[in-house]
């Protein structure tokens, strides 16, 4: 299905269309990759229609670069085409960095679902690595009952070793619409009214759900 | 222990008990750690093996003591659960300490490993001779594999993410050979990289020769 469209808006647009529907996805990427590096936890994942858009362009890109189009045109092209690999590249950067540093917890939580095939397959290892490193340099040389990777002791009921991200640090973020009055803690004694449009600066934890929902963005 | 002190007070007293142990017992770790923090972020200093050594010792010191301890509670033949005579507290003190030590340890790993890893990134799949030194065997060990971890998620993407650091300005960047590099195939053309000649070049082709510093941007 995905495909389909991807061979229309290239079969069909030509020139002038196909410019048009470029730019739109660049700035989509800005936003998911930003987003991605001020949010403390992981988002999902977009699936692969960055990809195809790249597809495209070096297809294009090729086709002009055959038929010896204008100098300026293949070179404007080849910009538009780094441009776009430069946010893909800088997006799954992003992502493959919040995996390393917290790979043990995401691999314990529901968070293990938003990561893509391959990028599970990168935590996996990675656990394995770090846990061999761990295991070689400090666990095995310390008394029993004290070698687990994920508890202090034996006598630990939780997994009380893992790194979590810091969900309290503050954000900032821009609504997208009115929200109205919204509770920020448990207790009800901070309640913000959140107007469309507007910036504010707020604990990333107590706006979590807006953002998964995608009534608020992060800037 | 006084027998004379209540239940309520009990908890204040071993809290600060414990805080004068773990002041004296958990020292050599909290050294470790103050190391890396009074790092730059992002610098790594030299693996401490004899600080890590001592901590180490330290561990499996407070386990002979938390061990003996256990010991003379069955020995005096106490249910090991309900029992709460002085025994009991030095146990529980030096299980604290052990895990504090632990905790030590770990951290202080954990830290210098994600710094080593972060390398990957700016340094590129080789560390220079003088980073090599500053690791132990087990760190050198873990930037090799985990260099190739990020290496296999890359092929299997079939794109290189280290490559496209900055943001592009422009395709082309006029690029200074420092070392020399001998013919390269960029593209369609061959091209002859002996020191001290200027390029202008794909960006893409000439970031991982700039990350290994074997070429400048050459800015006029």
């Amino acid at each position: 299905m995905e495909r389909g469209e991807a061979a229309k808006r290239r079969g069909g647009g030509g020139g002038g269309h196909g410019g048009k529907k470029r730019c739109r996805s660049s700035e989509e990427g800005v936003e998911e990759r930003e987003g991605g590096a001020g949010d403390p936890a992981l988002r999902g994942w977009p699936s692969s229609e960055g990809r195809e858009q790249i597809q495209l362009l070096e297809e294009t890109l090729d086709e002009f670069t055959e038929n010896r189009s204008d100098d300026l045109v293949v070179s404007l092209y080849q910009m538009d085409l780094d441009r776009a690999l430069f946010l893909l590249r800088s997006y799954l950067r992003i992502r493959l960095q919040k995996i390393e540093n917290y790979m043990v917890h995401i691999s314990k939580t529901n968070l293990w679902n938003r990561l893509s095939e391959q990028e599970q397959r990168f935590a996996k290892r990675c656990i394995e690595i770090m846990e061999k490193h761990l295991e070689q340099s400090v666990l095995s040389r310390l008394p029993y009952g004290y070698q687990s990777m994920l508890k202090q002791s034996i006598s630990s009921e939780e997994d009380d070793m893992v790194p979590e991200p810091q969900l309290d640090t503050f954000v900032f973020c821009k609504t997208k619409s009115d929200v109205g009055a919204f509770q920020l803690d448990d207790t009800g004694e901070e309640i913000v009214d959140l107007v469309a449009d507007d910036l504010y600066v707020l604990r990333y934890k107590s706006i979590r759900g807006l953002v998964d929902g995608g009534r608020i963005d992060l800037v | 222990m006084n027998p004379i002190i209540k239940e309520d007070h009990l908890h204040l007293w071993l809290a600060k008990i414990k805080i004068i142990c773990l002041k004296m017992f958990g020292r050599r770790a909290s050294q470790l750690l103050r190391e890396l923090a009074s790092c730059e972020p992002g610098q790594l200093t030299a693996y401490n093996t004899d600080t890590f050594e001592q901590v180490i010792k330290e561990c499996n010191e407070h386990n002979l003591q938390l061990q003996s301890l256990i010991r003379k509670i069955e020995d005096a033949n106490l249910d090991i659960q309900t029992t709460r005579n002085e025994d009991h507290f030095g146990a529980v003190i030096h299980h604290l300490s052990l895990a504090r030590n632990k905790r030590g340890l770990m951290s202080y790993m954990y830290n210098r490993a994600e710094i080593i890893q972060s390398l990957r990134w700016t340094i590129g799949p080789v560390l220079p001779l003088e980073i090599q030194e500053k690791l132990n065997y087990s760190e050198e060990e873990y930037y090799k594999n985990h260099s190739t971890a990020i290496e296999a998620y890359m092929s299997q993407l079939d794109l290189d993410l280290t490559v496209d650091m900055v943001p592009p300005k422009d395709p082309y960047i006029r690029v200074k050979v420092l070392d020399d590099i001998g013919e390269v195939c960029l593209g369609e053309h061959t091209i002859s990289l002996t020191p001290q000649s200027l390029h202008f070049i794909k960006r893409v082709d000439a970031e991982p020769f700039i990350l290994q510093g074997l070429m400048e941007e050459f800015l006029e």
